[in-house]
């Protein structure tokens, strides 16, 4: 059995205990069984795509004490100008889409990697497109944000990498899960900008485990919840998602096992994350995990570990930079909370039929190479 | 000439064919090439390869000093392969050739690396027999080992 099976047999007899579902009156409404996706996904794809539960529109039992929007932007990557402008167009297409929301959002979160090498110019670009939202706008980090100067600009320009508020009845936390990663340069001498070449290498080996919440975190988040019944909903922002779905690309964090006992008496608990640039659905526990969009471009699906509960979304154009990217757009009302994928260039998100899926075409990889010899 | 000279004669031509004989039986395989493999040769073999894959996985990584070494511009963007590729993955090298909806055209994997170069990247396309070409052809491949052949699968 590999280290990855292991991993997961081990999340799944911890995790799915009987009867632990994210929210007892999560169910299937009129409204998300006529979804089509669902009526043809079910009938082409059952087997090797779950159907359950469409993502569009996820109920969940919410008591917001009025219904409001807000919007979700991450994984912009910047460049600065000079050296690529796609990248701006597309945030700045973003930025001006949340903004003629309407109704309008609440806030907008932006759940990181708002740069690609984590540099002043990039970041301040960042900040500067989006100004363009006029809303309240809350911010975590992403790895490609941190560790250049090890998070110093990041927080003189959005703060503390770790908040929570209370809005309408929902407490929202914002969790910093990239800041923590063990030292891989100091012992090797690295310069910051070696350091950050890493760790901007999603399927690097150098920069190792990187993702995780932290002890001191932990105790954080555990005090910041005690004061909140355990009934009502709570959402937590974080960049990689906090389940173990991929950890050779850091698709996890790797102490989910004690985030999952901080949040185990708290009945309804959303989880909205970045990093994976593409669709995916996870229940695990008492919590349900939803990855995002980015807006710079689509990673594929990992070569194992695909949540069944994820409804795939479309294979993508190569050729269309609007492609499988976009932003999210989340309402709450009354009872639950709905998700819509903003995808560019897409009236169809999730896949209608095998072909459409790059699931459909079965890869066997390997870890890269170059990185594990000298003078790495 | 009597006879003693001439049974002389047709032995020493008989020992000169049994010599060449031998020499052909001892010499002749070894110059045709047909001895067994030996571990080293494969070693031999297998090092070059694995240099290839690994010049393939620098390239494909965005080193800008294994592409300057070997004279390529892949990307003016900031994009590598990895970045939409990570361990290779989405190239499907077991699928070609096949028709490549992009290129509109039956393409092979080195043109799908051109295409990719060029448009997505903005790079400079590569003559198809460069070493910078068959090294990257090389890292996918050799990422996808294991990945079953499905030539022309959409």
């Amino acid at each position: 059995m590999s280290e990855l099976d292991r991993e997961r047999r081990e999340m799944a007899a911890k995790l799915q205990r009987p009867g632990a579902r994210p929210d007892p009156s999560l169910r299937i409404t009129r409204r998300t069984f006529i979804h089509k996706s669902c009526l043809l996904g079910a009938a082409t794809v059952a087997e090797t795509f779950a159907w359950w539960p469409l993502l569009n529109t996820i109920d969940v039992a919410f008591a917001a004490e009025e219904p409001f929007k807000f919007a979700w932007i991450s994984d912009t990557h910047l460049y600065p100008r000079s050296l690529n402008t796609r990248f701006v167009d597309k945030t700045i297409r973003a930025a001006k889409e949340v903004q003629a929301m309407n109704p309008p959002a609440d806030f907008l979160i932006f759940g990181g990697d708002i740069a690609q090498l984590g540099k002043i110019e990039e970041l301040e670009l960042g900040a500067e497109l989006l100004k363009e939202v006029k809303a309240r706008q809350v911010f975590i980090p992403g790895e490609h944000d941190w560790y250049l100067d090890m998070g110093k600009k990041w927080g003189q320009l959005f703060g503390e990498p770790h908040w929570t508020f209370d809005h309408k009845g929902v407490r929202f936390i914002g969790l910093d899960t990239v800041s923590r990663a063990p030292d891989y340069w100091t012992v090797k001498n690295m310069s910051p900008e070696e350091r950050m070449g890493h760790m901007a290498t999603l399927d690097g080996s150098v920069a190792g485990p990187w993702a995780g919440v932290g002890r001191d975190q932990l105790d954080w988040l555990s005090k910041t919840l005690s004061t909140w019944d355990k009934s009502r909903p709570v959402v937590i922002f974080s960049h990689n998602p906090l389940y173990e779905y991929y950890p050779p690309w850091n698709f996890w964090v790797r102490d989910w096992r004690e985030v999952n006992d901080v949040l185990k008496p708290y009945a309804n608990v959303t989880n909205i994350h970045g990093h994976v640039h593409q669709v995916l659905y996870n229940e695990i526990g008492t919590m349900r995990s939803i990855g995002m969009l980015a807006t710079s471009w689509p990673w594929p699906y990992a070569p194992e570990g695909v949540p069944k509960l994820t409804k795939p979304m479309i294979r993508v154009d190569p050729g269309d930079i609007y492609d499988g990217v976009g932003w999210g757009n989340l309402s709450m009302r009354g009872d639950r909370i709905e998700n819509e994928y903003i995808m560019w260039g897409r009236k169809e998100v999730f896949v209608q039929s095998g072909p459409d899926s790059s699931l459909s075409q079965p890869e066997i990889l390997r870890s890269r190479i170059a990185d594990k010899l000298y003078p790495y | 000439m009597t006879t003693k000279t001439t049974v002389r004669r047709v032995l020493s031509r008989v020992a000169f064919v049994a010599t060449l004989a031998g020499v052909a039986v001892l010499v002749g395989p070894a110059g045709a090439n047909k001895t067994p493999v030996t571990p080293q040769q494969l070693q031999a073999y297998d090092e070059v390869f694995m240099e290839q894959v690994r010049n393939g996985d620098l390239l494909f990584h965005g080193d800008d000093a294994t592409a300057k070494r070997m004279g390529v511009t892949l990307s003016t963007t900031g994009m590598a392969c990895a970045m939409c590729h990570p361990f290779a993955s989405d190239t499907h090298p077991q699928a070609f050739p096949k028709f490549q909806v992009s290129m509109n055209k039956f393409a092979t994997l080195r043109d799908m690396i051109n295409w990719c170069i060029e448009k997505p990247n903005q790079g400079e396309k590569i003559d198809p027999d460069s070493d910078a070409m068959k090294a990257l052809e090389a890292y996918i491949y050799w990422s996808n080992t294991g990945s079953v052949l499905v030539p022309g699968k959409y």
